[in-house]
């Protein structure tokens, strides 16, 4: 199953390769919703991600030459989507790790006895963070970036990724608990 | 991973609960696509096909100023021609009309032949106005011309002819100082 969708993908990807419209119209299709949403997450606004998600598809079928399978077509287009938003940020001069200053509000013992807590609420307590912390948290939990990978992204060691995106858990489970 | 990271991971699917503009985005993206259309820029990007198109452009604008210019010199031909016709045509005109009052103010000339003489003049006046329309259209035909000269001659003559006739009259019947046989 997993192969043939990955063939039938493929067989878009090519298509749109050599500058076919429809082809690159579906496959559009396909991802729009998933980049766009990763937009929001990361910017916040949904001018700007219109914008990224925008430029990002023109950038993916103008350099679709450079792909070459090595992880899904997704997963390529998630990671221009990711990049692009990161560099949008620090245009914008917009804090991407979190301010020293958050580190006042958290509690150092704070256990995560969150269990099977509603997911509406972890949303509510998502855009309750800083920035910076909905930014690690997204691309942890919800893109599925490991630490390495986060560091890339952010231009950030896999040590202070991973502190970062602690500190970041601590104080969503603390803004969840208070909900 | 505690069950709180498992908890959103297994659900990170109830996140993307924003729908995007699909058409929007999609025109725009579209329109950059096709912003530089690569199928024409490189032929200009050939450096034959400018020098080319460099001469197309030189010999083109050559063309259209040679022929604006061409045009201008035949206007002013034109005016040259049409000075000096009208500077003939007023010549002639002067005349005439000198001779036409000489001939209306001449005592002894009776009315009948005047009014004969005046008919013929207004026939060649009509003459004329015929050939001054044709010489706008046809600015260049020498018989036009040729014609209009003759009509202002035959009407001097005319009159000279008639002022002559008035004259030798005269002569004959007062002035004569010879003998009559």
């Amino acid at each position: 199953m997993e192969t043939n969708i990955r063939f039938t993908h493929k067989e878009l990807v090519e298509r749109s390769k050599s500058g076919d419209r429809n082809s690159q119209y579906r496959l559009y299709e396909l991802y729009v919703d998933a980049m766009y949403n990763i937009g929001i997450r990361m910017l916040g606004i949904k001018e700007d991600a219109e914008d990224i998600v925008q430029e990002s598809f023109v950038d993916a079928f103008k350099n679709l030459g450079s792909f070459k399978y090595e992880s899904t077509f997704g997963s390529w287009l998630k990671r221009i989507v990711v990049n692009k938003s990161i560099n949008h940020l620090k245009l914008k001069k917009i804090p991407i790790t979190p301010l020293e200053d958050h580190e006042f509000y958290l509690k150092e013992d704070v256990e995560e006895k969150v269990e099977a807590i509603d997911i509406k609420k972890v949303k509510i307590g998502l855009e309750k963070l800083p920035a910076g912390y909905k930014q690690i948290i997204s691309l942890y939990l919800i893109e599925g970036y490991d630490h390495l990978e986060i560091g890339e992204i952010l231009d950030i060691s896999t040590s202070t990724s991973k502190s970062q995106y602690h500190r970041a858990k601590k104080k969503l489970v603390e803004i969840i608990n208070t909900l | 991973m505690d069950n709180f990271e498992k908890h959103i991971r297994e659900n990170k699917a109830l996140f993307d609960e924003h729908k995007a503009d699909k058409a929007k985005l999609w025109a725009n993206i579209a329109s950059e696509l096709e912003g530089p259309k690569p199928k024409v820029v490189p032929l200009w990007r050939s450096p034959i096909l400018r020098v080319a198109a460099s001469f197309v452009l030189v010999f083109g604008i050559a063309a259209i100023i040679g022929v604006s210019l061409m045009n201008k010199g035949d206007n002013t031909q034109n005016t040259v021609i049409s000075q000096e016709l009208l500077d003939i045509d007023m010549h002639y005109k002067s005349l005439v009309s000198y001779q036409v009052q000489l001939v209306k103010d001449h005592p002894k000339l009776s009315d009948a032949d005047k009014e004969e003489f005046l008919l013929f003049m207004d026939e060649l006046d009509k003459e004329y106005e015929l050939l001054k329309l044709e010489m706008e259209k046809n600015l260049d035909n020498e018989l036009v011309l040729e014609a209009i000269i003759a009509n202002y001659k035959k009407r001097i003559e005319l009159i000279e002819n008639l002022l002559h006739q008035i004259n030798d009259s005269k002569i004959t019947n007062e002035d004569y100082d010879g003998y009559i046989l």
